[in-house]
């Protein structure tokens, strides 16, 4: 993900290390499946906690994205990246996680409501976690994998399975809608800023 | 897109998450840039998103990760390789039974006597039976006339006419009016040949004719 030629090799020996492990998992190494689990744990947990806004169904879904991993190893034949591979599983598996919830049920049919937005937030960190919970799922979907998991657009393309402009698209109103979010809940004027929005 | 050719302020613009999180393909990484240079709107709004990048840093750094606990999934993966194995050792079982060229050999003769059982055993469907007049017919030991009467012979006359000579309707009236008529037990081929003229004598009979002994016609 990081262009520069010294961050393209670390990245390429990064990506030839996890190439394989996911082949000896697939040749049923237990080892290596534990080394892939802690590899991919800490990014795994972050992204699915800050999706499902849920510390245990997040822990829960991360164990199902893993066992699909090990069950599916065979599968995987090298067309995306293993990263594109695995957080395809994953947020497939939020997605799921997410409607069978159904809190975001409204959200994805009317986008979120100014009225149902919570008090101003004090903190710049609380204040994001609260516009992005606002978002849709499939807009939070894309603003998470491309900040906080840092992935191309063409990466969560494969990851979300449709096409790159769609990613764009969806990109395009998730900022829109946190340009239009975040000084509300910062507490700024918000007749005022809806217009710069 | 041309390398050269400069990048459209939308297609500059869509782009800019991704020239924030740095990583834009070289090529594109450099026509985006020199586009935001010179384009007031996006380089602001680059200035915004990377703002908005180092929040949500923030935001990462805040998120509490639990450490690893691997219990659970390998729990689910100890089940799933007892199942897998259980498949395989039946498998293995099935295999070694084969090894033995005479267990082969016997199966291989009992799977084609189950077969063979079936093929025969299997319940077959009535074919329909078509016949038509030139088709050989058994009939019963005895002596028989073919006879067609007079489609005028009224039913009386024909029955009367029977009787007199001893004469019974075993089949027919075909298609074509052909009757089928046994002679009296009785009676020799020579008392057969002597009906049958005189039924062809009669006005209320058109034709009449011996039918020969054994497999008869």
């Amino acid at each position: 993900m990081t262009r520069s030629k010294a961050g393209n090799s670390a990245s390429e020996t990064k990506a030839a290390n996890e190439l394989a492990l996911v082949d000896a998992v697939m040749r049923r190494d237990r080892g290596a499946f534990a080394e892939l689990y802690r590899l991919y744990h800490p990014r795994l947990c972050g992204y699915l906690h800050r999706i499902l806004s849920n510390a245990a169904i997040a822990e829960e879904v991360l164990d199902d994205v893993m066992f699909v991993v090990w069950k599916d190893a065979r599968k995987y034949r090298g067309q995306a990246a293993v990263s594109s591979w695995i957080f395809g599983i994953a947020y497939r598996k939020a997605m799921t996680a997410i409607r069978k919830e159904g809190r975001y049920q409204s959200l994805l049919d009317h986008g979120a409501d100014v009225n149902t937005l919570p008090a101003k937030a004090s903190h710049d960190v609380e204040l994001i976690q609260a516009a992005l919970v606002q978002l849709s799922p499939d807009h939070r979907q894309v603003v998470e994998l491309t900040y906080f998991s840092g992935f191309s657009y063409q990466e969560i393309a494969t990851i979300a399975e449709c096409p790159v402009n769609t990613i764009k698209t969806r990109m395009y109103h998730a900022r829109r809608r946190l340009k239009y979010l975040l000084p509300i809940l910062a507490g700024a004027d918000e007749e005022q800023n809806f217009e710069q929005a | 897109m041309n390398k050269h050719e400069p990048m459209s302020h939308e297609q500059a613009s869509e782009l800019l998450p991704w020239l924030v999180n740095d990583s834009l393909a070289e090529g594109e990484r450099d026509l985006v840039h020199e586009h935001a240079t010179s384009c007031v709107i996006c380089r602001r709004e680059l200035h915004e998103l990377e703002n908005l990048r180092d929040s949500i840093s923030d935001v990462s750094a805040a998120t509490a990760i639990p450490a690893p606990d691997m219990r659970r999934i390998n729990a689910r993966i100890d089940a799933l390789i007892e199942k897998e194995n259980r498949g395989q050792l039946l498998l293995a079982n099935v295999r070694e039974f084969f090894r033995s060229p005479w267990r082969s050999a016997f199966a291989a003769q009992t799977a084609l006597v189950v077969v063979l059982a079936t093929v025969l055993l299997w319940p077959q469907a009535d074919e329909p039976e078509f016949t038509t007049l030139t088709d050989p017919q058994k009939l019963p030991e005895g002596q028989y006339i073919r006879v067609v009467f007079e489609p005028s012979l009224p039913a009386s006359d024909l029955s009367s006419l029977l009787d007199a000579m001893n004469l019974t309707i075993v089949d027919g009236p075909s298609d074509r009016g052909v009757y089928t008529l046994r002679l009296s037990a009785t009676l020799s081929a020579a008392n057969r040949d002597a009906v049958v003229t005189d039924l062809s004598a009669n006005d209320g009979v058109v034709f009449a004719q011996p039918v020969p002994s054994g497999v008869q016609r």
